[in-house]
């Protein structure tokens, strides 16, 4: 019996569990939180004083990084699925360092920019920047207490098979934070 | 550590130790009434300000204390509490959580130690907000909507100090709390419906919180990066909202920004923010209209679909805040139209509320009292938003004390009235036993007939032309005296009516300790949250077996029951 | 019963307070009539469906009182009701829309051979600008605005010689003519609003807004600051008098264009800086006490301060008042004013005037 639709309950909405429904509304937040950031950008961006800012090639580095996390979570997923606790295991490390890489990497953009005379207050489009990549690597670091967490509970047990549902949802989180990061640096790149 | 029982696959945490049965329980129940203790005390602070603002507008001069600077302060913070800390915390947090798993058939909310996180982080959010009464510049006072630039300068009070900062700071925690208790409710009330309780069986007013909490996570956001980006100008000195200024004699480090942009951002989340407020009243009308009418709800497809589309709509009329602020004038257009067509949904609501009147069964208890003065005062502050929603007519009007009569008829009056209704008749569930019925009439009548002579003559006060945000009128021959006078008499109203909310507070006390005891349902009520095996419900609501729903929560005057009234966990071959 | 009695004294009270209330419209004196005569259109539409549903309201609590006998009618919908309820109800919104978006379009069509003014906000004054014999008001910009050019016009634009400023909160206008009002804000919004025009519009800094309306009655109006802005905003009073055209020129020929106020000598400088720089909204040259103390008769006199301590108004009194002034508010007063980073220069200046205003 799935302990989140016992037989006394109405079955949920399109068969999801809890965990599934608050975090893909998280994320419905999460988007538009995002998407007043991109908004208030694109209103900004066309009066007199904005100077688009260079993009720090290190970005690139940090994009493939938080890729190869996403790789690493899916993997991870998959390994719990199939109960291959050695998967579940790689997968999740990978996952979680490379996210931290992403963020050391970000903290390192920020020191190059600033190194170069980029300073925050200057001009809106660097404040932007700023403030953009500081709200992403935010939830980043959520994700990541999140990771510690769930880490932490499926490293000692026997069956990870049990721990699949959160594995699953971490990695979506993940999936979808990647998402976003592409989608703000393609904002950054093409202004 | 805790233990989690698997009530029949629901987790439920079992308090360990006074601490974690007071103070961080995860029972939804207790989360309520913390989260009603700290509203009702905000709130009470809140109405203090406006004492505090009536006797300026009153009697000028009267207390020296009260000088341009400070009467902004009080306008200021009496605003934001009363919409954000006072109604936005209490409909939501204290109605949301102790109705949501009561009336669905759960025995907690999906996930209590997010829920307990939730009251927490709000209330640090009110220590923040109070903490800017104690600093050096005092609370801000630019105003509730906060506009750039002079919230974030000196010529404002707490402008340039720490009073800005600490509201902007205190709003990003509230977000923070809303948005946890809001994931919360969204999927309880997906998830976690008893058998046979089905979306459309759902009783009006968890649709109502539903789409609330729904409206409120995806309008925060906005309200949400408006504050980081308003701190960020005020301390690091970037210029989001801030354009070229010249003040006190020299041209400031700003320039650039748009002021119309943190309107926009802002209204953006302030129009659903006042259908957060009216929802959740909307609920506990259609609720106790119905239970206490002893007749089923009128067009309950038409009220849940009414409620989508307010929902839906209200999150493209914000610019009818702004139809003077400078925006594109061709925006008036597309924002009037959408305004006045929300008007229709309201309208059907309105309509479906006075119909289950009709031939019903009145009972005029202190619950309909308040049914009734919600639906003429609700009549009356919707009806003048649709001048102020007509772009032309809202030129005179908008920043005049008409917009102040509307806004307090539509979201201080008739709300407050329903929450008030919702309290006298939720008590019982509570605590056990009833309010004092005399006192609580005597409680309704000064609020109602007081609430409306304070707000009522202000619309004609607003047609004359009198602005608000005024601290004083003496300097304008257009503003005859007799303004003064009628000044005088709201002030008067206004103590009167302040004073006797304390009715209120002391029935409550003296009730929870020592009213009549109430028998498990007082009020006949259909709906589950007075099925429990006991009253007040225990711990995990339902004891062994959770309940099973074979109908809608309105059948009132069933045809075939000899009662006036069939439960939901009541199936046909039961009803006698 | 108490419900249905007081209750319908309220409602009777609701609609018969609109035929007895002593507060109305101010008469109108503009050709904005059509925002009159929509809202007369929505307050009968909206007063009709207040009457009607509180008297419905009021009818049922009398008919359907509870009785132990009876039971409800069981009545779950209406779907033929509920459709002709919305039919009616979207009639009733369309006749106030209609007539709004009408107006509305007539309110943002700017006429075009108008008299043009521009109106400048700041805290907490009024100050205008005609374009002068060319039409064509010179250019301006935020960072050339100082005590003496407090328009910011660029003296080296040549069709910014000739405008004609006014900078002492009063404006006049010609009876009959349609004027277009160009607004901007030095520092903060505002919204230049006249009751008796039915016109406001936003003042906001970085931008420009427009308003138009052609004023139809001689009288003298007042401006009152409709969008909050700071401390002062209800102080930041404003008068706009309707003259014939006459006598509007005359009153123009009065003011001076910017090259004269750029050449204007140090006489009266103290006096134009206070203006400019809207000193005037809280202190009176006259000797009546505002929202600060008078400056009439103030130099050389003893004043007390919120501390209790007397202090001998002086030159380094009434600059420090300027520069700094929360350390030194006069007993009685509030301590609201911000504070003003002036050069020595003005400072001088202003002390001038200080002590002309008490030489009796």
């Amino acid at each position: 019996m799935d302990k989140h639709n016992p037989i006394n309950s109405e079955p949920g909405i399109l068969n999801l569990n809890h965990a599934q429904v608050f975090v893909y509304m998280l994320l419905a937040v999460v988007t538009i939180l995002f998407l007043f950031l991109t908004n208030a950008y694109v209103f900004r961006m066309n009066f007199e004083d904005w100077q688009p800012l260079p993009v720090p090639s290190l970005l690139w580095v940090n994009t493939c990084s938080l890729v190869v996390a996403s790789i690493g979570m899916g993997w991870a997923t998959r390994g719990a699925k199939k109960n291959n606790q050695t998967n579940l295991k790689i997968g999740l490390l990978i996952g979680g360092f490379f996210a931290l890489f992403f963020l050391t990497g970000q903290f390192w953009a920020w020191q190059q920019l600033i190194a170069y005379g980029y300073l925050l207050a200057d001009n809106p489009a660097n404040t932007f920047f700023y403030l953009i990549t500081a709200m992403h690597g935010l939830h980043i670091s959520g994700g990541v207490v999140a990771w510690i967490v769930i880490t932490k509970k499926s490293w000692k047990t026997d069956s990870v098979e049990s721990h699949s549902a959160q594995v699953s949802l971490l990695a979506t989180y993940w999936h979808y934070l990647l998402l976003i990061w592409v989608m703000m640096f393609g904002l950054f790149l093409s202004t | 550590m805790e233990q989690n029982a698997a009530y029949e696959g629901q987790q439920v945490y079992h308090p360990k130790g006074w601490w974690g049965h007071y103070v961080f329980s995860q029972d939804h129940k207790i989360i309520a009434l913390q989260y009603t203790c700290v509203a009702l005390a905000i709130g009470l602070t809140g109405m203090f300000l406006s004492m505090m603002m009536r006797m300026q507008l009153g009697f000028p001069g009267l207390f020296d204390s009260i000088d341009a600077g400070s009467y902004y302060q009080d306008v200021t913070m009496h605003g934001m509490i009363m919409v954000i800390y006072l109604l936005t915390a209490l409909f939501l947090g204290g109605f949301g959580n102790y109705l949501i798993p009561l009336m669905l058939g759960s025995r907690d909310m999906a996930f209590p130690f997010v829920n307990m996180l939730s009251f927490w982080v709000y209330f640090l959010s009110v220590i923040i907000l109070s903490a800017s009464f104690f600093v050096p510049s005092g609370p801000t006072g630019a105003g509730w909507t906060l506009y750039p630039p002079q919230s974030i300068l000196e010529g404002t009070p707490g402008g340039d100090g720490a009073g800005i900062l600490l509201m902007l700071i205190s709003l990003a925690v509230f977000i923070i709390a809303f948005t946890m208790g809001g994931l919360n409710y969204i999927t309880t009330v997906l998830q976690s419906r008893a058998r046979g309780m089905k979306m459309m069986r759902m009783p009006l007013i968890i649709w109502c919180i539903f789409l609330a909490t729904f409206l409120g996570l995806l309008a925060f956001p906005a309200l949400f990066v408006g504050a980081i980006m308003l701190t960020f100008d005020r301390v690091l000195e970037t210029s989001f909202f801030m354009p070229e200024i010249f003040k006190g004699g020299e041209v400031l480090d700003y320039g650039g920004g748009s002021p119309v942009l943190f309107q926009h951002l802002f209204w953006f989340f302030g129009h659903p923010e006042v259908y957060i407020i009216a929802l959740p009243a909307f609920g506990i009308i259609s609720e106790l209209i119905s239970c206490h009418a002893r007749k089923n709800i009128f067009g309950y497809n038409m009220m849940v679909w009414a409620l989508v589309a307010i929902a839906g709509i209200s999150f493209i009329v914000w610019a009818h805040h702004m139809y003077v602020a400078g925006m594109n004038p061709y925006l008036g257009f597309f924002f009037a139209t959408t305004t006045l067509i929300i008007a229709v949904p309201t309208a059907i609501k309105v309509y479906n509320w006075v119909l289950t009147l009709w031939h019903a069964n009145i009972k005029m208890t202190v619950p309909m009292l308040y049914c009734l003065a919600f639906l003429i005062t609700f009549l009356i502050g919707g009806l003048t938003g649709l001048f102020l929603g007509n772009v032309s007519v809202d030129v005179p009007l908008s920043d005049t004390y008409f917009v102040v009569g509307h806004f307090h008829m539509v979201m201080a009056v008739s709300p407050v009235l329903a929450l008030y209704g919702g309290l006298y008749h939720w008590f019982p569930s509570v605590t056990g036993r009833m309010l004092d019925d005399r006192l609580g009439k005597i409680h309704f009548w000064i609020t109602f007939v007081g609430t409306y002579l304070i707000y009522f003559p202000m619309h004609y006060i607003g047609f004359l032309g009198v602005p608000r945000r005024y601290y004083s009128n003496q300097q304008y021959d257009f503003i005859p005296d007799s303004v003064a006078d009628l000044n005088q008499f709201i002030t008067i109203c206004a103590l009167i009516v302040g004073a006797s909310q304390f009715i209120l507070l002391y029935n409550f006390v003296n009730s929870a300790i020592r009213g009549k005891k109430a028998s498990k349902n007082p009020w006949g009520a259909c709906t589950l949250e007075w099925q429990t095996l006991e009253s007040p419900p225990g711990h995990g609501n339902w004891g062994d077996q959770l309940p099973v729903v074979y109908r809608w929560p309105y059948d009132y005057g069933l045809p075939g029951a000899t009662a006036d009234f069939v439960p939901q966990n009541v199936p046909d071959e039961q009803i006698t | 019963m108490a419900f249905v009695i007081i209750t319908t004294i309220i409602v009777l009270g609701t609609v018969l307070f609109n035929f007895f209330t002593p507060w109305w419209f101010t008469p109108l004196a503009s050709n904005w009539g059509s925002l009159d005569q929509t809202i007369i259109i929505t307050l009968w539409v909206t007063g009709v469906a207040f009457v009607l549903v509180s008297g419905f309201i009021l009818y049922c609590v009398v008919k359907f009182r509870h009785r132990e006998d009876r039971k409800s009618k069981y009545e779950p919908e209406n779907p033929k009701l509920e459709l002709w309820l919305t039919v009616v109800t979207t009639i009733g919104v369309v006749v106030m829309l209609a007539p709004g978006l009408i107006a509305w379009q007539d309110y943002i069509d700017l006429p075009e051979d108008a008299l043009e003014v521009e109106g400048v906000g700041q805290q907490w004054t009024w100050s205008y600008r005609f374009p002068g014999d060319d039409g064509i008001y010179g250019n301006t910009n935020g960072r050339l605005i100082s005590s003496k050019n407090t328009f910011g016009i660029d003296p080296l634009d040549a069709y910014g010689q000739d405008d004609i400023l006014v900078r002492d909160n009063k404006v006049h206008l010609p009876i009959n003519k349609p004027v277009v009002f160009q607004l901007r804000s030095k520092d903060v919004l505002h919204d230049f609003y006249i009751p008796q025009f039915r016109a406001k519009m936003d003042l906001v800094p970085g931008s420009q807004t427009n308003l138009w309306f052609i004023p139809t009655e001689l009288g003298t109006y007042e401006v009152a600051c409709a969008e909050f802005c700071g401390t002062g905003h209800w102080a930041m009073r404003g008068e706009i008098t309707v003259d014939e055209m006459a006598d509007f020129e005359a009153w123009l020929s009065q003011h001076p264009t910017f090259v004269e106020t750029m050449n204007e000598g140090s006489e009266g400088r103290g006096r134009q800086i206070v203006q400019s720089l809207g000193c005037v909204a809280c202190h009176s040259d006259t000797g009546a006490s505002g929202i600060g103390p008078t400056w009439r008769g103030s130099f050389g006199s003893q004043r007390t301060l919120v501390n209790g301590e007397t202090m001998n108004i002086d030159e380094a009194y009434i600059k420090k008042s300027i520069v700094n002034p929360s350390i030194q508010i006069a007993a009685g007063f509030a301590s609201i004013m911000p504070a003003y980073n002036l050069s020595e220069d003005e400072l001088d200046a202003i002390v001038e005037y200080m002590k002309n205003l008490s030489i009796e």
